[in-house]
Formats: C-alpha cells, sequence, structure tokens
C-alpha cells in the first residue's frame, strides 16, 4: 500500500515535470478559485491550516474511491502524499500556471469525462475565472465546499473563541499564575488564533 | 371535580408561563455563534452539518487538547454566550460534571447547547418529551433514580418549571407518593406537558387565523369604504347647495 503513490509518482513524473504549477496541489488551485482571486500570495488551505488538517485527509480519501482508476488520480493522490510530508512549499499560482494545469488535467482526464457526469457537476458558480467546473475531477472540489464551514461562520466561531479564551486566560492568570504550563498553553492557543485572524486579515486586504 | 382542578391547573400552569416570561429569562447572546445554530423543532436535536459546526468551536474552547472543557473555560464561554449568572453557571457545570472529574466533555457540550436553544426557542416541553431519559439522568444529582423538587426547582432556569408547577406535578404525578418521581411518573409528567403544549399551539394557530380573518374583513370593509367616498363626497356637495 505504501508503495503506490512513489510508483505512481515516478509514472506521471515526466508528466508533470516542467512548470511552476507541477510543484502544486490541485486543491491549492480550488481554494485560489474560490476566492474569485487568481493572484493572491496565500492560500486559503493555508489560512485554515490547524481547524481543517484533520478533516482533508478524510475528505480525501472519500474522494480517492470515486475516482480511483485513472492515472491522474495516482499522480494526484503521490502529490498529496508529498504534500501530507511538507516535503514541498505553496508557489504562487499565476494565470498562466492555472491555464497550464487545467491544460493538463484536459489530457489526462478528458477523456474518461462522462456526459451525465459533466451536467451533475455543472452548477452555477461566479467562484472562478476559468471555466473549470464542468470537468469532473472538480466534483470533489464540490464536495469539499459542502463540507466545509462557511468562511464567515469559521471567522465568527474564531473570534469568539478568542474572546473567551482572553477573559479565561485572565481568570488563570490571577488564580494559578503567569508561569504556570496551563497559562502558557492557553497563551500560545490565543497566540495561534491571533495569527490566524491576521492572515485572514491579510487576505482580505489583497 | 377533577376536570374542575385541572382546568385551574392549566390556568395557573399559563400564569406562571407568563410570569416566567416577564421575570429575568435566559437568552443567548444576540449574533454569537450558538445563536446560529438551528434546532429541530420535532426532535429537538441539531443537524449533523450544525453538530460539526460545533465540534469545531469545542475544538477552538479545546485549549488544553483533552476534549474537554475544565470549569473556567465552561465558565467564562457560557458567560459570554448567554446572560446566566455566575451561580447558575456552577449549577449547570456540576449538573453536566456528574462524575466529578471538574471537566465536561463534547457529549455534554452538546446536550447543553440543545438545552439552552430549546429554551431561547421556548421548546422546553418538546425538549424534555423528546428527551426525557437523558434529562431525567440529569436532574437525578444523587444518582437514586428519583428526583425531588428540590432539585427540579434548582433547574427551572434551564427548563423554565415554576415552583406553582412543581406542587401540581407533584400532586399529581407522585403516584407512589413519597414525594419523588421515579422515571416512569416523570415520563408520564413529560406526556401530559406536551399534550398541554401542543394544545396551546393548536389555540395560538386558531388565534392567528381568527386575526387573519378579521384582518381580510377590516381590508374588504375599507376597500367598500374607499369605494364609497366619492359618493358620500357628491351628497355632502349636494347638501350643502
Amino acid at each position: 500500500m505504501e508503495d503506490k503513490p512513489l510508483k505512481a509518482l515516478d509514472k506521471s513524473s515526466g508528466h508533470r515535470a516542467s512548470g511552476k504549477s507541477s510543484q502544486q496541489d490541485i486543491r491549492n488551485l480550488w481554494t485560489t478559485a474560490t476566492l474569485s482571486q487568481p493572484k493572491l500570495n496565500v492560500a486559503l488551505s493555508d489560512v485554515c491550516e490547524d481547524s481543517e488538517g484533520s478533516s482533508v485527509s478524510s475528505r480525501t480519501r472519500q474522494w480517492r474511491k470515486q475516482t480511483a482508476g485513472h492515472d491522474w488520480d495516482a499522480s494526484w493522490e503521490a502529490l498529496e502524499d508529498r504534500k501530507d510530508k511538507d516535503s514541498f512549499k505553496q508557489e504562487e499560482l499565476d494565470e498562466h500556471s492555472l491555464l497550464e494545469l487545467e491544460m493538463r488535467l484536459d489530457s489526462s482526464v478528458g477523456s474518461h469525462v462522462e456526459d451525465d457526469d459533466e451536467s451533475r457537476t455543472e452548477k452555477p458558480s461566479s467562484v472562478s475565472s476559468f471555466n473549470i467546473v464542468k470537468h469532473t475531477h472538480h466534483r470533489a472540489y464540490w464536495m469539499e465546499q459542502h463540507n466545509r464551514l462557511p468562511l464567515p461562520l469559521i471567522e465568527l466561531m474564531e473570534n469568539e473563541a478568542l474572546e473567551i479564551l482572553t477573559k479565561a486566560f485572565r481568570s488563570y492568570r490571577s488564580g494559578i499564575g503567569r508561569d504556570h504550563f496551563l497559562t502558557k498553553q492557553l497563551q500560545r492557543h490565543i497566540e495561534g488564533l491571533k495569527r490566524r485572524q491576521n492572515k485572514r486579515l491579510h487576505v482580505s486586504a489583497h | 371535580m377533577r376536570i374542575s382542578s385541572e382546568a385551574e391547573f392549566s390556568l395557573r400552569l399559563q400564569a406562571a408561563r407568563a410570569f416566567g416570561l416577564k421575570s429575568a429569562r435566559m437568552k443567548l447572546k444576540e449574533g454569537s455563534f450558538l445563536w446560529y445554530l438551528y434546532l429541530d423543532k420535532l426532535y429537538c436535536l441539531l443537524s449533523v452539518r450544525n453538530v460539526k459546526a460545533l465540534v469545531d468551536y469545542f475544538h477552538l474552547l479545546d485549549v488544553h487538547r483533552k476534549n474537554t472543557l475544565n470549569d473556567v473555560l465552561f465558565y467564562h464561554f457560557l458567560h459570554h454566550v448567554t446572560t446566566l449568572t455566575r451561580r447558575q453557571i456552577n449549577i449547570v457545570f456540576n449538573m453536566l460534571d456528574w462524575s466529578a472529574m471538574g471537566e465536561i466533555g463534547f457529549d455534554q457540550f452538546y446536550m447543553l447547547v440543545c438545552i439552552l436553544l430549546a429554551r431561547e426557542n421556548q421548546l422546553e416541553e418538546q425538549f424534555i418529551f423528546r428527551h426525557s431519559r437523558p434529562v431525567f439522568e440529569l436532574l437525578d444529582l444523587d444518582g437514586e433514580l428519583k428526583i425531588g423538587a428540590d432539585n427540579f426547582h434548582m433547574y427551572n432556569f434551564l427548563f423554565n418549571i415554576k415552583r406553582q408547577e412543581l406542587r401540581e406535578l407533584y400532586h399529581d404525578f407522585d403516584i407512589t407518593g413519597d414525594r419523588l418521581l421515579n422515571y416512569k411518573e416523570f415520563k408520564l409528567f413529560t406526556m401530559f406537558s406536551m399534550d398541554k403544549y401542543q394544545e396551546r399551539q393548536k389555540a395560538e394557530k386558531e388565534k392567528e387565523k381568527d386575526k387573519d380573518k378579521d384582518k381580510v374583513l377590516l381590508k374588504k370593509k375599507r376597500s367598500h369604504q374607499v369605494n364609497m367616498s366619492p359618493n358620500t363626497s357628491f351628497w355632502n356637495k349636494w347638501i350643502r347647495k
């Protein structure tokens, strides 16, 4: 089981050897497309990395089942594993790379696309400047979008949690002291939340 | 005799309810995360999507990564989200922390959120009826499988059961006569209060229908008057001439 992604990677290495986008995870493309801003520096997955990290693997597992059998899928799996191991960093996606990626996906999966699948995945959307929703593999994108909490709700939750935890931090400090490990743990958590909030603000500012 | 006492009881119940609504009522903070959750009115449960959101929220508050909330975090959470007092929050915490671990897990947290939403949406009777067993276990603080009136009264701010109602409840449903309610007696009470709730809802619906009818009649009358008004002005002018 462990060898499969590696093999798949070898198989597809020539397929995606050149270009900036060859280093990219397909999810980054989706998340960037979701924000309707193709030139964003920070991907959404970066902003919500902590809260969603655990659920991404289960979602992709489900997605793998659906599209099993495609070469493209195997290479995608391999890329995903690489991402999990933090073996590569995220890069900025420009329009050129998006086009390139789209064309490559067309060539690898286009022949397997069924008409009824197309009609199922074709939903009204204003999320992307490209008409990428008509491809079958973007069903995974829609599934991800349906399972994911909407961004304003995440923002609301985090803001509220931050307020609550800040109050709790004051209680901890006065109750068990500034140097207690629980107080420090709480402080770290608050700082992490603040960092995430700042990142999100950075995204919205762009 | 029985009928008159029941009628009197229902009147008292309504009076107590009206009084309860006017008195300090626990409310969720408007615009808070819980305020956006939707409690199913029939089953008094959250949808899977809402539960998922709640899990994420719980994990944000679970600072120490133990899948629990301690009393300090719990206090600040409830104090931030509701209008409950410190004493009431402590009571709720003790009620949920049945094993006295000093922490509550997600199951208890979920239960609490459902209770708060039921209270907010005035679905207390429905909630107690649908979840009679867990509610009974929560109210049974001593684990004797019986609930005393004092325990019941202590949680009136959560389940909206007033002292007067309680007297009636123990008078009517304490079949064993030990001034304690066992689960069967409690279940009977939930069924009874559910019937009352449904009757009240029917009455409210009928009232609304009557109001709508009255509105339609008023509209018709007004339109009739408008149609008549040119004629009356004509007659007025004619009389003046």
